[in-house]
């Protein structure tokens, strides 16, 4: 009895120490050996500020101190921990896919932010801090600590970089300014040049004719939205080789930038200036939009419908042609390449998937749709240069996957229902009213299932705005996307309606 | 029983005593009450503020009301002092200044009166500790905002805020303010009234049930207006005739009518979120506001409160709140029927000086809202009106929209509304503003 009771007054203070002992930085980075977590750590406000106040790993890493949820918590990533450690080549951890906000969210505790940080509203705070804050509060549910505070615990260069477009010149801008615009005399592929800028891309002739829009009934990971099947008709015309790249949208960018929030919250994207009709382009991004993975010919993301609309304004103007976003069905016979299998390229969805049974155990097959995609499982979770793939039968490049395209269709899910079944459908444009736009191609976040030609989703305005501080939200920049761009298209002939 | 924390069984069984207790003044009442947002903590009641260190006081904004509220804080206990002031108009700092030198023997000096936009600044950096902001509520979100950063306690009018924009940071900066252990009180006289905080009590208490619907009147002659002078600029007439300019007073479905929506919300305990309404024009002489305003408000219990205002000569007048529960009704300060119409209570009044009956108070609410703040502030007991006054001044500002578009109009669009209105910089000059008022269905 009296051993009893000594071994379990031992027992509670060896496992206080055992507790304190393990919630040090020390325990922690014994083993969290991945490369920069402690260096960045040191770099960031929650170790270096100048009240010399050191946030240690569990403060955010668990739950408040005290709480029974610190304790669960601490013992699953404890184990968690352990079996990584153990069983995974921390080498082949994406790490910096692990910092970004959906992954952050699960290694990090609202409740531990807000227990050190009891007061939103200290003095000091600016005036953007208020608002933001009060949103905050009147939000709550909707919203993280970490949605506009990602990287205090961790420094990252690209949080702190600050944004000068005017001065964002890349390799190809020491090139040649172009004085004029290409001249197309012929159905063949040409170099567009931008007058006024170094910028050029590829534009390439997509013949038309008939396909079959939609996937067959049997195809894995087929989406009701992606049927019925309908025959549809395409003139002719011509789509950009890539993805329309930073170099292009900072181009379009640095000419039509609006100036404070006045004139983009009017919501017109053509105005009188001097009597000259000239495009009103975005206003500045709050955060870095490239998200710190690089500029150049990398795919241009965050910007909204809208400002893709807008660009193709601006580059319809700036040519004398007449730029505009794909239809959808322009879009799935671009990407089809003239195949009808899932992908452009020979190969099944079971067999690229990193999520089927048989691949979790013995890996995916992804040799094949490796060197034509950029997908999860090659990304490092963002996006990549074209010059990386391999192109589809018509010579386009990340038609599938890289970012997110838009169609200028509205997007309902049983579209293709309200198509003739008997007979080819002549250039659809989709319904005539909606909400939402069609996306297509998958992004560098898909997997494989996602990344088939026939997939079919749809912007989340009010999701992809969510975390936006603005009153109103910007109309130019989403805030809680970073996988959705565009390409553009041009008519050859006339664009026919019926 | 416990004057500090009455409950529901202890107050049936002592009305009587809680009406005596506070109509003497005797007990220390701090109550609280919640609404869906905040907790909101009414203020003590003493007939004067206690004595403790001196506290110097800074009048921003020195028209009518400022000077009037300059003498009540004056008035409100020992130890009171105003030291500084301000205004864009020089001649109503002078009247300003003779008039606290010849009834309060005050004197301000030279080189604590300040004039021009930037005068509130300067007041506040004057080694004040109170500030008294009286200029059109326009400028109020900016001023309150530097107060609460200068660490001042504040005593600011009605309304808060003219557009959405102006009532979210004032709710920001009361957040602030509250986490600096800042007191403000916001002008919203009602709260300050023993008529109304007892009549408050008792329905609290269930005795006319739960409130199913609630109107609201502010129904007046014609207020005041100034004609401008050939030598004014558009900026100094709009200001000199301010409670006619929508940027400047927020209309007067805002300007006045925001007590009554703000004796409704602390009844009701929470707001309304949507609101239909209309109104027009048709007497005025200057500036670009509706003469008056009638509007259906919807609460999320399905619940309607009804309120008109008018400011037109020679029509009914009626300046009061009616709530209709499940048991009763009551005017909210001084009356409380049953559904036969049959009195169940009655405010009991101090006799007047003559020894007979009244229906004025004690002490004038102006004054008591000043011996609150003072108290507050000497006691350290907490009292923010802001956020509270915020959100009413959000649903004057809702029904006003609505009535000016003809349109259903949401809490939810004035929580997120970008409306801001007024001119870009502040400057004697041109402003762009027509004097033409708002047309529903435009």
């Amino acid at each position: 009895m009296l051993y009893g009771f000594f071994i379990g007054v031992l027992f509670i203070i060896f496992s206080g120490k055992v507790m304190d002992y393990t919630s040090t930085d020390q325990f922690c980075m014994s083993c969290h050996v991945h490369p920069h977590a402690e260096e960045n750590w040191h770099l960031s406000t929650h170790y270096d500020n100048k009240s010399g106040i050191v946030v240690h790993c569990v403060q955010c890493h668990l739950p408040p101190h005290g709480s029974l949820a610190h304790f669960s918590a601490k013992a699953k990533t404890g184990l968690r921990d352990a079996y990584a450690m153990v069983f995974k080549d921390t080498e082949k951890i994406n790490w910096e896919a692990k910092r970004q906000l959906e992954a952050a969210l699960k290694h990090t505790y609202e409740e531990s932010c807000i227990s050190c940080h009891q007061n939103l509203f200290p003095l000091q705070l600016s005036q953007e801090g208020m608002h933001a804050h009060l949103y905050y509060e009147e939000n709550r549910h909707d919203l993280n600590c970490l949605n506009c505070h990602l990287h205090v615990g961790h420094f990252s260069e690209v949080a702190h970089k600050k944004i000068d477009f005017g001065f964002e010149r890349t390799e190809t801008e020491a090139a040649v300014v172009h004085e004029k615009a290409a001249e197309v005399n012929a159905f063949a592929t040409f170099t567009e040049t931008i007058p006024g800028t170094s910028v050029s891309f590829r534009m390439l002739p997509i013949a038309g004719g008939q396909f079959t829009l939609g996937s067959p009934a049997g195809e894995p990971g087929r989406l009701e939205s992606e049927g019925p099947q309908r025959e549809v008709e395409l003139s002719p015309f011509f789509m950009s080789e890539i993805q329309v790249s930073w170099d292009m949208y900072l181009a379009f960018f640095r000419e039509t930038m609006s100036e404070g929030r006045s004139d983009a919250s009017i919501g017109l994207s053509v105005r009188q200036v001097d009597g000259v009709d000239a495009i009103s382009g975005p206003t500045p991004p709050w955060g870095s939009p490239d998200q710190g993975w690089g500029w150049g010919d990398r795919p241009a993301i965050t910007m909204t419908y809208h400002a893709a609309e807008t660009f193709c304004q601006w580059l319809s103007q700036k040519t004398g042609k007449n730029y505009r976003l794909p239809t959808e069905a322009e879009w799935e016979f671009a990407a089809r390449g003239g195949t009808t299998t899932p992908y452009f390229f020979e190969g099944s969805p079971k067999r690229f998937s990193s999520q089927t049974f048989r691949n979790r155990i013995f890996g995916a097959d992804t040799t094949i749709i490796n060197s034509y995609v950029i997908y999860e499982a090659n990304s490092m979770a963002r996006t990549q240069s074209p010059q990386t793939v391999r192109s589809n039968p018509f010579g386009l490049k990340n038609m599938l996957g890289n970012v997110w395209e838009f169609c200028s269709d509205f997007y309902v899910e049983d579209a293709y229902a309200s198509y003739p079944e008997k007979m080819a459908v002549k250039n659809p444009t989709g319904p005539s009213t909606g909400s939402e736009r069609v996306v297509r191609g998958g992004s560098f976040r898909s997997d494989a299932y996602e990344l088939r030609a026939a997939t079919r989703s749809h912007t989340r305005h009010n999701d992809w705005l969510r975390t936006d501080p603005q009153i109103p939200k910007s109309i130019w920049w989403y805030s809680d996307v970073t996988d959705v761009g565009f390409r553009v298209v041009m008519d050859w002939q006339p664009f026919e309606k019926e | 029983m416990s004057l500090e924390q009455p409950n529901r069984r202890d107050f049936i069984k002592g009305i009587g005593t809680v009406a005596a207790a506070s109509a003497l003044g005797a007990g220390f009442l701090l109550k609280s009450c919640s609404t869906d947002k905040t907790r909101v903590l009414l203020p003590s009641f003493l007939d004067t503020a206690p004595d403790g260190r001196v506290l110097k006081a800074g009048l921003i904004g020195c028209g009518g009301r400022g000077t009037g509220a300059a003498i009540n804080y004056l008035d409100a206990g020992p130890g009171l002092e105003i030291t500084a002031l301000g205004d864009v108009f020089q001649d109503r700092i002078d009247r300003c200044r003779t008039y606290l030198k010849d009834q309060k023997n005050v004197e301000v000096a030279d080189q604590k009166c300040f004039v021009g936009f930037d005068a509130y600044q300067k007041v506040i950096e004057s080694d004040v500790d109170i500030v008294i902001l009286a200029t059109p509520p326009f400028f109020r979100p900016s001023h309150f905002e530097a107060a609460v950063r200068a660490r001042k306690h504040v005593f600011m009018e009605k309304p808060v805020a003219i557009d959405p924009v102006g009532a979210r940071s004032v709710m920001a900066s009361a957040r602030m303010a509250d986490a600096a252990g800042l007191k403000v009180v916001a002008g919203t006289q009602r709260r300050h009234q023993r008529d109304y905080l007892t009549a408050y009590e008792h329905i609290k208490s269930g005795v006319i049930g739960d409130i199913v619907a609630a109107n609201c009147y502010w129904n007046q002659p014609q207020l005041w207006f100034v004609n401008r002078q050939p030598n004014w600029s558009d900026m100094e007439a709009m200001l000199r005739d301010w409670v006619n300019w929508t940027w400047l007073s927020g209309d007067h479905i805002v300007e006045q009518h925001v007590h009554n929506y703000d004796v409704i919300s602390w009844f009701k305990g929470k707001h309304p979120v949507k609101a239909v309404g209309f109104g027009a024009r048709h007497r005025r002489p200057t500036g670009d506001q509706y003469d008056f305003f009638s509007v259906d408000f919807e609460y999320d219990d399905s619940t309607h409160l009804h309120s008109m205002c008018r400011q037109i000569d020679n029509c009914a007048n009626n300046v009061s709140e009616h709530i209709v529960g499940t048991k009763g009704t009551s005017n909210c300060h001084n009356l409380i029927r049953d559904h036969k119409g049959e009195q169940i209570w009655t405010y009991q009044y101090p006799l007047d000086e003559n020894g007979n009956p009244s229906e004025q108070l004690m002490k004038n609410p102006f004054e008591q809202e000043m011996v609150n703040l003072v108290a507050a502030i000497r006691n350290n007991t907490p009292l923010n009106q802001a956020e509270e006054c915020a959100m009413s001044t959000l649903v004057g500002i809702m029904g006003r929209i609505s009535a000016y578009t003809g349109k259903e109009v949401t809490m939810e669009e004035m929580m997120n509304s970008s409306l801001r209105l007024g001119p870009e910089t502040l400057e004697f000059g041109i402003v762009n503003i027509p004097a033409t008022s708002p047309v529903p269905g435009a």
